[in-house]
């Protein structure tokens, strides 16, 4: 078997990693300890996997790691600076939009994308971009609510296209006075 | 995962990927968006060729038409303004219909023709737009009719050559378009949501006279049989006759008549069959739509 080098930057950071040719990027970077990439289904069904590929929301039980090779992946771990959460977390937290939290980090980054690309949907938008990210636990009124606050806050201009990381007293989402979950 | 493979092979000519293609014979399998291949996972499968790197991810106007590189993304052609205007923008919307935006970003339209599903969605507004391929091989390229691309379920004219392109004539040739001509098209699909396999697919394109007579129709469905089909007998059902609810009616009669569809976990031969009708009566009427000027 003719193992590979491929040389990527996740969240950021250069990585030099020996993958074998019939890797997925799930399995390499959950043993790299990215373990906010979750394996759920590995069929590409449930979203829970979703990391960002050179900007784009993607299955990484879907890629191989081979074929990351030269490409910038974001995950979970890439998104909050330091303690200041980023502001797609914070919508999701105000909606009250997690659970479980195992479907959580993919809902996230293919809402970072889609907001990336689309900063003002209608909600049947938000819900087709969540198509192929399954929660177990409830369903979708609570994401989609976080997606809609997130793209809300935004719209306020509060900073460029919206994805950077801002204080918590910043958000203006009209449910942040809802009872928070644990930070 | 798949742990059997041997060998992942990244080329950048098309030249060295049919050689290492040809070097492992019937071990070697292309790769593209591996959306199919990953979940398919064959044993069989050992070496794998990856035609990421080749340039083939483009869509281009050509003389009128189009050329589609063969690893250009779903997600480049629902977002490509060119596809969205061209031919009542089937093609986008049929990628658009394709899978989650996840797949999407990674699914090939090469792909979704090469795996040669029954319901590849992409199949029947490339039927219905006259499509042709172009395949590179070891004697160099050759093009022909998407039509006669797929052989079987899973069974294409490539027989190890790669899939590098893929040809939209111009409407008005691939119509015979002439004066005081209106045409419209449809894409519609069946599934459990729109974003799942199809139960059933299908695409239609008429032209019309000033006088609302159909000069020209063409009808595709996918799922219904080994592999996508042109509705020939369907179409010339409405040609010379005008584009009404009794035309349409007699079309899809046609269709599901013609229909070889199978039952399996998604639906039955009965409901397939019945399926393929009533999805190319939404097609011609949303066709008909189009292309009536407004009542008032």
């Amino acid at each position: 078997m003719d193992s590979l080098e491929i040389r990527l930057k996740v969240n950021g950071e250069p990585r030099s990693w020996r993958v074998a040719p019939g890797d997925v990027l799930l399995d390499v970077l959950r043993r790299e300890n990215y373990f906010g990439v979750k394996r759920g289904c590995e069929t590409g069904e449930c979203g829970a996997c979703t990391v960002l590929l050179d900007g784009k929301a993607v299955n990484s039980c879907l890629v191989f790691a081979a074929q990351a090779h030269g490409c910038d992946i974001v995950t979970i771990e890439g998104l909050a600076q330091g303690d200041r959460l980023h502001p797609i977390q914070e919508a999701f937290l105000d909606a009250g939009a997690v659970q479980c939290g195992f479907c959580t980090p993919g809902m996230v980054l293919n809402t970072k994308a889609f907001l990336e690309q689309c900063p003002q949907p209608t909600e049947a938008e938000a819900r087709q971009a969540l198509a192929g990210n399954y929660c177990r636990c409830t369903g979708y009124k609570k994401p989609v609510e976080a997606v809609m606050a997130a793209a809300a806050n935004f719209g306020l201009g509060i900073s460029d296209c919206g994805l950077q990381s801002r204080k918590k007293s910043e958000i203006r989402n009209p449910k942040s006075e809802i009872k928070r979950g644990r930070r | 995962m798949m742990p059997w493979l041997e060998a992942f092979h990244r080329p950048t000519t098309i030249a060295e990927a049919l050689r290492l293609m040809k070097r492992g014979g019937r071990r070697a399998r292309f790769v593209a968006g591996a959306t199919d291949l990953l979940v398919e996972a064959d044993p069989a499968a050992r070496i794998l060729v990856d035609v990421g790197r080749l340039g083939l991810a483009y869509i281009k106007p050509h003389r009128g038409g189009w050329r589609i590189g063969a690893a250009t993304t779903m997600a480049m052609l629902e977002q490509s303004e060119g596809m969205r205007a061209f031919a009542g923008g089937i093609l986008a919307r049929a990628a658009a219909a394709s899978g989650s935006i996840q797949i999407r970003n990674r699914a090939t339209a090469g792909g979704n023709l090469a795996n040669a599903s029954p319901a590849a969605d992409l199949a029947p507004p490339l039927l219905v737009l006259d499509a042709q391929v172009v395949i590179a091989g070891q004697k160099g390229k050759r093009r022909l009719p998407l039509a006669d691309f797929f052989k079987g379920v899973c069974q294409t004219a490539l027989k190890g050559d790669l899939l590098m392109e893929i040809i939209l004539p111009p409407l008005n040739r691939a119509a015979g378009r002439r004066g005081g001509e209106r045409s419209a098209w449809s894409f519609q699909k069946l599934g459990r949501v729109e974003s799942d396999i199809a139960i059933v697919n299908a695409a239609a394109g008429v032209g019309v006279d000033a006088g609302g007579r159909c000069r020209w129709a063409r009808i595709a469905v996918g799922a219904v049989a080994p592999t996508p089909l042109r509705i020939a007998a369907a179409e010339s059902a409405l040609q010379g006759r005008p584009l009404d609810s009794e035309s349409i009616a007699l079309a899809c009669e046609t269709v599901c008549r013609e229909a070889r569809p199978i039952t399996d976990l998604r639906a039955s031969v009965d409901y397939r069959r019945q399926m393929s009708g009533v999805l190319v009566r939404r097609a011609l009427e949303e066709c008909l739509a189009g292309i009536e000027p407004p009542r008032h």
